[in-house]
């Protein structure tokens, strides 16, 4: 299966590279640019949030920062693209680690909550400080090739994916996640360090987050602080992940397909009613939450992430400490 | 008794007002099966707790192959060579049973494939490998018990702690633990037991420890702890003694 899935991956790849030889349209390559965004926003967000189990509710803050750092380094310190890009996935690769070092200790809950609040922070910070252009926001020099940010998409997306793919379901490391996302005491018997283990699943999330980031402020030429550091970037990444089956990366790839698919369709289409965009959304992530907990590919491949067993055991259903309190 | 490989020197445990161990000392000799014993609430599984490293102690010191490990974290413990297994047993659920186990051998085959074999012979040799390709929540409670043997087997333990893996097994299924346990020892690995089922404990324990209240109130032979007026009366009550 896992081969099938790798198959299917190298024809999307291949699928998405032929795309803009057969379109010149500005409009189609500019939201298959995007959708390719998202892809790679949903999977990095999956590092965390379906591997390791800790809901990163600040995933946003990490690619306003890759944003706001391309932006910063190219505008006031004339540095070309390619570096300021890579400045930016470093500089959140590294708020990573300081931001891990004391949330990633916490429960998932406090976790989530304080990566929220790190996000609001991220982005105040940006409101009020002078370099970054306050409420005005910035703007970078135009380089108006399509052609030249899809393909950059494409390669970058494929790049995170493939890494990705590589170290969570071939190397050790996956296995090490998914451990501790599963029982971290349990882990830590077995000789895992979670903290640093988690640590680096953060920094392996948010580089991809920061670098799509710095290609999407220098893409859209302007930036400011709600539209690269406000909630959208998290919720719908979050959503997407959700939507398409946690800890799998195909199915964060699948969901943003979809969710950027149907925003797409609504707003060129249905604009009139788009305040029925975020209720239809929200409607159908909560009904997927309950009704598909593992997201549609656990809908398709019929195995989810977390199988619940086929046939318990009555025996087994009392939990030994009951068992043992009984005379 | 041979070369002692662990030794707990006079260790408390104070949770708030609760003395969960008190003073106790014991040690665990190189090639030894150490049964601890003791009614509900005496404090084994701190004890255990203490020597994993899951809880550093109030007062008293743990040494372990001569050196001091008093406090050290559970991940260096199983990195210096003591493997446990929990009493509420701790599987990875969302995971497979081979890959439950392969996590494991990642201590000292750091590349997911050698582990991977590596997993396969733990497997047979604990009888888990029909179940391999099985989510690890779909296993019975003895299977459980189980992979939680084959888990710290898995780290190459010098010792081996066992929380009450035989409690709540059939007597069929309890039989092939124990053979397990035996074959384990006999491999060079000294292990320190914890279980209910006397049965058990007088079997295969070279010596035995008993705590009451986190005190510990006897120590020896099996058969000699087991005519032991004070142990009596702590399991019975003073009537019986």
């Amino acid at each position: 299966m896992r081969r099938s899935r790798a198959l299917w991956a190298g024809i999307t790849a291949v699928v998405f590279a032929v795309i803009p030889l057969l379109t010149r349209d500005t409009f189609a390559l500019r939201v298959v640019t995007e959708a390719m965004m998202w892809i790679g926003l949903a999977v990095a967000w999956d590092v965390l949030g379906g591997y390791t189990g800790y809901l990163n509710f600040g995933h946003g803050a990490f690619f306003g920062l890759g944003a706001y750092t391309t932006a910063v380094l190219m505008m006031r310190g004339h540095w070309p693209f390619a570096l300021a890009l890579a400045a930016g996935g470093v500089l959140a690769g590294a708020a990573a680690v300081v931001a891990g070092l004391p949330t990633l200790r916490l429960k998932g809950a406090y976790f989530a909550i304080a990566t929220w609040a790190l996000a609001r922070a991220v982005q105040q910070l940006a409101l009020v400080l002078e370099f970054t252009g306050g409420p005005d926001g910035m703007r970078l020099p135009p380089f108006l090739n399509p052609q030249f940010f899809y393909y950059l998409m494409w390669a970058l997306v494929s790049v995170i994916f493939v890494v990705l793919w590589i170290l969570l379901e071939h190397s050790a490391f996956g296995l090490k996640l998914q451990a501790i996302r599963e029982d971290e005491e349990g882990a830590m018997a077995l000789g895992l360090k979670p903290t640093t283990i988690k640590i680096q699943a953060f920094v392996l999330s948010t580089v991809p987050a920061g670098i799509l980031g710095g290609v999407y402020a220098y893409w859209i030429t302007f930036i400011d602080p709600a539209s690269v550091l406000g909630d959208l970037v998290t919720d719908q990444s979050v959503v997407m992940a959700v939507f398409g089956g946690l800890g799998t990366l195909v199915g964060p790839a699948v969901g943003a397909v979809l969710i950027y698919a149907f925003k797409t369709f609504f707003w060129a289409y249905l604009s009139e009613y788009q305040v029925l965009y975020l209720i239809i959304l929200g409607t159908v992530i909560a009904l997927s939450v309950v009704f598909l907990p593992d997201g549609l590919i656990g809908l398709l491949t019929g195995r989810g992430r977390a199988e619940a067993p086929r046939s318990p055991e009555p025996a087994d259903e009392n939990p030994p400490e009951l068992r043992e309190a009984a005379p | 008794m041979s070369r002692e490989l662990l030794a707990v020197d006079q260790v408390s445990m104070i949770f708030g007002g609760l003395r969960a161990l008190d003073d106790v000392s014991f040690s665990v000799g190189s090639g030894e099966i150490v049964g601890l014993i003791g009614p509900n609430g005496a404090g084994k599984t701190t004890l255990f707790n203490v020597v994993s490293g899951y809880c550093r102690p109030s007062r008293g010191r743990v040494r372990f192959d001569g050196k001091d490990v008093t406090g050290q974290r559970p991940f260096h413990l199983a990195r210096l060579g003591i493997a446990r297994t929990f009493q509420i047993v701790k599987p990875f659920a969302g995971l497979t049973v081979l890959e439950n186990v392969t996590v494991a051998c990642l201590l000292h085959h750091p590349r997911r494939r050698h582990a991977r074999q590596k997993a396969w012979e733990i497997l047979e040799f604990t009888g888990l490998a029909e179940r391999a390709g099985r989510p690890a929540s779909g296993l019975t409670l003895a299977g459980r018990k189980r992979l939680e043997i084959a888990k710290a087997l898995s780290l190459n333990p010098r010792l081996l702690l066992l929380d009450e893996v035989v409690a709540g097994l059939n007597p069929t299924e309890a039989d092939r633990t124990i053979e397990l346990i035996l074959n384990i020892h006999r491999s060079g690995v000294s292990i320190l037991i914890v279980e209910h089922i006397m049965r058990v404990i007088m079997n295969i324990s070279d010596r035995v420890a008993v705590l009451n209240y986190g005190a510990k109130i006897a120590e020896g032979p099996p058969q000699q702890v087991a005519q032991d007026p004070g142990v009596i009366e702590a399991y019975l009550g003073e009537a019986a003694a």
